[in-house]
């Protein structure tokens, strides 16, 4: 009772909170229609063309306007009224612009990447028991070394190395004894194999890639229905969008093009899951270390495979697409051929047959996605596969200069769902309803975004939700920071469990190049 | 049977919506404008272009930023295509812009934009055009095509033609003849300066719906391109009152017309391929 409540007092807050933003948002922030100012003479108008006379703070804008009377003055960079007649001249050359002159071709090879220090700070947690980890305070003081090696040998053929190096000193900073093992070994330290492949025509219809590599279906941007090929990191869910969280998969994949449409083939030759809260994780549901997780093989019989069929079409874009996967979250399953008979994570293999459509009218972008998903495994049901069908449907408006609203519901309905899916370790529902909401807007120049997000899993979170409330602001065309609060609330999901006290402020400075 | 104050009262909604939900032409239309501004809109710009576009972007504190684009275009009837793909900076290299420039003014442009961090091809659906162009002082509308049926064009009431740098211009007013025009490009009017010797505005001030700002934009260099009048410089300042709120120099190198560019050119494929 007393843990309910404070569940709802933190979805309250939250509520409360996701609703002040967003009239900060759309009442302070978004400027108010004003009205220009008239009866100004055509003289005053063009000078104002010519800042000098304007007067125009010149202390601050004089460096960065130095040579704009210049280039006034130099009119023979705009054809004048005496070029005119030489200008229509059948004898007059061109003017050619002088860089038109000098065209340097690029190198095949291009370096790019970024490094990056990113930190989040719990400060919600409370003092902790004799014995358990304080999670007071710095949560993660990662810095991060992303490459990316290019290599364009022509238009068509083109191959890509990348990859990333990272280190977590927050865990010497508060104490590696304070942390299980497995946290240690997966969050400390990390160095991965991003994006790596190689790409070309094989005729004018025909591309082929190969290499580790990332493959997004669907139209959803918050929600994944038809998107099932790419595991996510979702080590500290909430913190960035799905789309910045796909982990690569080696692939090989045959792209079909005709007219509006085009046909894709892939075979997955990389058996790869979701990277999960750690045992000892603050985001870790509970205190007993998790079963042996089964991991099929990356061999050639666990390939799997995939196809999709697109049309891309004036206003709207219709696909359809079928896999044979790996679920990528695990069920438990009993495991009776040793003494004695133990407990082991498995994931059971998945036959995806969906849709994704699109369609725009005016600012309104209109999103739907549903799939149809066999071969789901649970501990209570033994020896029993169960289907589900996830219908998604979504709102986008972009009607308001520089500003883009969107809002996505889907429900996950399990078919012939048995009342004792409910049981722990599987605690099913029939019916899993997710609505995201989201509200992002730009400003200065650019420079600024604000974005305010909502994912509510239950209509009013009874299953657990988060709001993050984030800015990015670019402080010069390489330097950009990233700061913001992410606010949870736990629910009925096994991913919601306890993490109500995991509020955290987070902030990131990324260098790129 | 409909009640009688329902009766009564729709005729005056109807007629309020009309005056309250309309922006009354300012002026009548002036035939005379009118032909001159169809003569800027029938002026060859050129077909199956590439250019090198940079975009230095100044704040009012003198902060630079420099956007650098690779752009493709060429006509598809009276349609236009046109492919961007950003080059700098760096943590928004090779993303790309696609868009369907419909002649049709009753029919919505098509565009799509492919984020290479995602790896995702996202359609936008937006008639709102008012949006800063990569963080520039330019708009989506402003990198389209306008409708000259969507304006009322009259000559500037106080002077009809005006010398700039020399050269003699007309000063035409255009000025949006329905509030959706008006959201669609955040304009509320514009003030003209059509050069008249080849029908290119060289000149343009736009009274910006939101925040009280007026946009000035300037050619600075006009090249003449394989026989097609092209703005190879323009400065376009962003202004409150006298101050300047942020400028952006925009230029356009090797610019090239006729390369032969195939329609396949101007699509997602290419879009997530790269140029």
């Amino acid at each position: 009772m007393i843990k309910k409540n404070r569940h709802s007092k933190h979805r309250t807050r939250g509520v409360i909170t996701a609703v002040f933003v967003l009239l900060i948002f759309f009442t302070v922030l978004l400027p108010g229609p004003t009205f220009a100012v008239e009866g100004e003479t055509l003289d005053e108008i063009l000078n104002s063309f010519d800042d000098k006379k304007s007067g125009a703070s010149a202390d601050t804008m004089q460096d960065v306007l130095e040579g704009f009377d210049d280039e006034q003055k130099d009119a023979g960079k705009i054809t004048t009224e005496d070029d005119i007649p030489e200008c229509f001249d059948d004898d007059t050359q061109e003017i050619e612009p002088e860089s038109r002159k000098d065209e340097n071709k690029p190198s095949i090879f291009s370096l790019s990447g970024d490094i990056q220090l990113g930190t989040s700070y719990n400060y919600a947690h409370h003092k902790p028991e004799e014995g358990e980890t304080d999670r007071r305070g710095l949560s993660r003081l990662r810095t991060e070394l992303n490459l990316e090696l290019n290599a364009k040998f022509s238009s068509s053929r083109q191959a890509r190395i990348s990859g990333k190096g990272a280190y977590d000193s927050a865990y010497a900073i508060k104490g590696r004894d304070e942390f299980t093992d497995d946290v240690l070994d997966h969050y400390e330290k990390e160095f991965e194999l991003g994006e790596t492949y190689i790409q070309g025509s094989l005729t004018n219809r025909l591309d082929i890639k190969f290499g580790r590599q990332v493959v997004v279906w669907g139209k959803s941007d918050n929600i994944r229905v038809t998107d099932v090929l790419n595991p996510l990191d979702m080590r500290e869910p909430g913190i960035t969008d799905i789309e910045d969280l796909r982990l690569p998969l080696t692939m090989t994949r045959l792209d079909y093009y005709i007219g509006d449409w085009s046909l894709a083939g892939i075979a997955v030759h990389e058996i790869r899951f979701n990277k999960n809260p750690e045992y000892g994780s603050d985001f870790y549901p509970v205190s007993i270390a998790p079963p042996h997780e089964d991991k099929p093989g990356s061999d050639f019989d666990n390939t799997e495979y995939a196809v999709s069929i697109n049309g891309i079409f004036s206003k709207w874009d219709i696909s359809f697409y079928w896999a044979d996967y790996y679920n990528d979250a695990s069920h438990l399953q009993l495991v009776l051929s040793g003494l004695p008979p133990g407990i082991e994570r498995r994931h059971a293999r998945l036959q995806m047959l969906g849709t994704a459509f699109n369609v725009a009218t005016g600012n309104w972008l209109l999103k739907t996605e549903a799939a149809w998903i066999e071969g789901f495994k649970f501990f209570s049901s033994p020896g029993k596969q169960y289907s589900r069908t996830d219908i998604l449907a979504g709102l986008e408006y972009s009607g308001f200069t520089d500003t883009t609203l969107s809002i996505e519901a889907v429900n996950r309905h399990v078919n012939g769902f048995d009342e004792a899916l409910k049981l722990a370790p599987d605690s099913a529902q029939q019916n899993e309803f997710q609505w995201t909401a989201r509200a992002s807007r730009n400003y200065l120049n650019d420079t600024l975004t604000l974005t305010l997000l909502v994912s509510t899993f239950g209509g009013i979170g009874e299953d657990g939700a988060y709001q993050r409330f984030s800015a990015d602001y670019d402080i010069t065309d390489f330097i950009q920071i990233s700061t913001g609060v992410v606010l949870y609330s736990s629910g009925d999901l096994a991913v919601f469990k306890n993490i109500e006290d995991n509020d955290r402020l987070f902030f990131n400075i990324k260098y790129s190049f | 049977m409909k009640d009688k104050r329902t009766l009564f009262f729709i005729p005056i909604l109807i007629v309020t919506a009309i005056v309250g939900f309309s922006v009354a032409p300012a002026f009548a239309d002036d035939p005379k404008a009118r032909v001159i501004m169809e003569k800027v809109d029938a002026r060859d710009d050129g077909d199956n272009q590439t250019s090198d576009m940079e975009m230095i972007l100044i704040d009012k504190k003198g902060k630079k930023r420099i956007r650098k684009i690779h752009a493709f275009s060429k006509d598809k009837g009276e349609d236009i295509l046109r492919l961007m793909f950003f080059q700098h900076p760096a943590d928004v290299r090779d993303t790309a812009f696609l868009t369907f420039d419909y002649d049709d003014p009753d029919k919505d442009d098509d565009q799509w934009l492919f984020l290479p961090a995602l790896k995702k091809t996202k359609r936008i659906a937006s008639t709102d055009k008012s949006g800063s162009f990569m963080g520039s002082d330019l708009t989506y509308s402003d990198m389209t095509s306008r409708n000259l049926e969507d304006y009322d064009y009259t000559f500037y009431e106080k002077a009809k033609e005006k010398e700039v740098n020399g050269v003699k211009t007309w000063v035409i007013w255009s000025t949006p003849r329905s509030k959706e025009v008006v959201e669609e490009t955040g304009y509320e009017k514009s003030l003209l300066f059509v050069r008249q010797d080849n029908f290119f505005v060289i000149r343009a001030l736009h009274w910006v719906r939101d925040g009280g700002y007026k946009k000035y934009m300037d050619i600075k260099k006009l090249d003449l391109i394989d026989g097609i009048w092209v703005a190879t410089e323009m400065h376009v300042t962003k202004k409150k009152g006298k101050n300047t709120a942020h400028k952006t120099i925009l230029k356009l190198n090797n610019v090239k017309f006729n390369q032969g560019l195939v329609f396949d050119m101007f699509t997602v494929r290419r879009m997530e391929k790269g140029f």
